[in-house]
């Protein structure tokens, strides 16, 4: 089984059945060294309980999880969860903490409780409060702080045993822009410092700024797992953004026939009803569909000054691009598992 | 490799190795880290629970100082002396043990402190902790009312009674019955003032109209399935009556009807009664705790 050693964790047809209901179904996934996997799937998807599995906080009905630690690639049991568990850092769902103790507190217990040097504790809690910039709150009781250095200080529980792999279910959710970009360079940090990094989020924006690769879920099964340009490949579909100097002195009517004109031809796509130029009024942006190839991309943009067009921006903004594939592979595999369910029905009568 | 590298990879080498210590160390390490944490945790608790038991130890000296100021004279007998200061006990200990039983599982479900311990902790690991942690506490408190009561007995009378010890035995032999009760009622309700609420009113009323609907039906069963029934043998182990019941005269009836009080349950009945309380009851809480984690996730 061990056949890669840069594989991390590994999904074996992991399955969680609740009754009937079966809450995962079938995942095969591996995530190698130093990667950021997201994981995007809708509310109920299977996200939080694929996670659990992992945490052996629930057991799977079928499948096994296999995890790496000291090298070795191991399946997770009952027997050795202690063991391979250590090289992994969980924040699961929203941390709440006994709010009148300090970080200090808190993070030496958890560093204790997961076997990390007894005399190197304190200076490691003090260590990774201070990736965060939260140092002068180290003796502070957790009551005072706000949601998002109470967020912060839950991803510090997760890595203050110093684990290779760190897991992290929804970690900006409810967090003002700032914390948000604080957790989101802090998760590039702890890549650029080896640690690999799966990372469940409902927020495209964060995932598509981070993740190396995308593992989307929907009613329990995986219905896509690559890189994002792979993605945006394989779908061939993707989103330009540009923006033209001073747009009011264009009647916008014409403007958008003859820029319909001159891109539609470019854009890869064809028999498309959203193949046409679009433009949000408020932001002053156009919005051209294209297939996602990069030469397509170019052509688009040669044309546009070869028209003469003062083209003051001209993006293809990566979050756009993640969250019309997904809703594109929620649709497709939601119909899927729905003709598939009246098919069963159709044989069965 | 300069000096500075191989120092760091020999710290890392060193993390590693420690870190591999699992198995039945790494499960005692995380009792005893839960222990400490759980005394940290309860601290001001004990504190304030320590200045409740003075409180009440100075409350009953107080009584027989007036009472002697007034001319009465102490009871003849150190017993009988030491018996006037359990009235309020069993209250104390039902309080005591409610308020550091009633969180110890409810809490976590109630704030979802349980998102951030697991699965850093297995529950059972967490749990035992918790129990001794807290059991520890109660019993300080426990056995600092004696010593308090020791030394007053001992400055009024010049001699303490053997029995006393007995009788302090158990009183920690009760209050880990009752904690454990209290711990049951933590693993089914929802919030931790809903275990004490529920806890403190079954033991101050709910089991005494039980008690009292027995003697009252005359049945004559000794209610040894009880709980609060065992604090009998706390006062009576100091002087232990027999036979261990009583036959009163009282009610509308009239003085011909006749109604058997248990007095005290024998030791062993206590010792069997207790011991099956506590497992039964713990293991109870254990299963609701798993199964309400398994539903909760």
């Amino acid at each position: 089984m061990d056949n890669n050693e840069d594989i991390l964790i590994r999904f074996n047809r992991l399955t969680k059945k609740f009754g009937n209901f079966y809450a995962v179904s079938n995942i095969n996934l591996e995530i190698k060294r130093g990667e950021i996997v997201g994981f995007l799937g809708p509310n109920g998807a299977g996200k939080t309980t694929t996670m659990k599995m992992m945490a052996y906080l629930l057991k799977p009905t079928d499948g096994e999880i296999w995890i790496r630690n000291n090298g070795k690639l191991e399946k997770l049991t009952l027997k050795n969860r202690d063991y391979l568990l250590d090289n992994v850092g969980f924040l699961i769902e929203i941390p709440a903490f006994y709010s009148d103790r300090t970080p200090r507190q808190i993070l030496s217990y958890f560093a204790n409780l997961k076997g990390y040097p007894r005399k190197k504790v304190k200076n490691r809690v003090a260590e990774v409060v201070e990736m965060f910039g939260l140092s002068e709150w180290l003796n502070k009781k957790i009551k005072t702080f706000s949601k998002g250095m109470r967020q912060k200080i839950g991803i510090c529980s997760a890595i203050v045993h110093d684990p290779d792999i760190v897991v992290l279910d929804e970690p900006q959710t409810g967090l003002d822009p700032k914390a948000r970009k604080d957790v989101r360079e802090f998760i590039l940090k702890l890549k650029q410092m080896g640690r690999t990094i799966f990372l469940s989020s409902h927020l495209l924006y964060e995932i598509s700024e981070i993740a190396d690769k995308i593992a989307i879920i929907n009613q329990g099964k995986l219905i896509a797992f690559d890189t994002l340009d792979n993605l945006e490949l394989k779908a061939s579909k993707s989103v330009i953004n540009f923006e033209l100097y001073d747009t009011s002195k264009y009647d916008l009517a014409d403007l958008l026939v003859r820029l319909n004109k001159i891109i539609i031809p470019l854009t890869g796509i064809e028999g498309d009803s959203t193949n046409k130029v679009g433009f949000n009024e408020n932001s002053k942006i156009f919005e051209v569909p294209f297939n996602g190839v990069p030469k397509n991309q170019l052509k688009i943009h040669k044309a546009l000054f070869k028209n003469n067009f003062d083209v003051l921006e001209f993006s293809v903004p990566k979050a756009n691009l993640l969250e019309s594939l997904f809703i594109d592979l929620i649709d497709d595999s939601s119909k899927k598992i729905k003709s598939d369910e009246n098919e069963i029905i159709i044989r069965g009568n | 490799m300069s000096k500075e590298l191989i120092q760091e990879q020999l710290e890392l080498e060193e993390i590693i190795m420690e870190k591999q210590e699992i198995g039945i160390k790494r499960y005692l390490t995380q009792i005893t880290d839960t222990i400490n944490f759980e005394f940290k945790r309860t601290g001001k608790t004990f504190i304030i629970m320590l200045i409740v038991y003075f409180a009440i130890f100075s409350l009953n000296l107080l009584i027989y100082e007036l009472q002697e100021a007034a001319g009465v004279e102490l009871p003849e007998e150190t017993i009988n002396y030491i018996e006037g200061y359990f009235g309020f006990f069993g209250l104390l200990i039902i309080i005591s043990t409610a308020t550091f039983g009633g969180s110890i599982i409810a809490e976590d479900f109630q704030k979802q402190t349980g998102n951030l311990l697991f699965p850093k902790i297995s529950k059972s690991r967490l749990l035992i902790g918790r129990v001794i942690s807290r059991y520890a506490l109660n019993a300080i408190l426990i056995i600092f009312y004696y010593i308090l009561v020791a030394i007053i007995t001992n400055y009024k009378y010049g001699e303490l009674p053997d029995t006393l010890i007995d009788s302090m035995g158990w009183a920690l032999f009760y209050t880990f019955m009752l904690f454990t009760f209290v711990i049951f009622m933590s693993s089914i309700n929802k919030s931790k003032s809903a275990a004490i609420i529920v806890s403190i009113l079954l033991f101050l009323i709910g089991f005494n109209i039980i008690e009292m609907v027995l003697m009252v039906t005359r049945t004559g069963i000794e209610p040894l399935f009880i709980p609060t029934y065992y604090e009998n043998i706390i006062e009576a182990s100091l002087d232990m009556p027999d036979p261990r019941f009583e036959e009163a005269n009282f009610g509308p009836h009239g003085d011909d009807v006749k109604f058997k009080r248990w007095l005290t349950p024998s030791t062993s009945g206590a010792f069997i009664g207790m011991s099956l309380f506590s497992v039964l009851l713990l293991i109870a809480a254990f299963f609701f705790y798993k199964r309400r984690q398994s539903k909760n996730e």
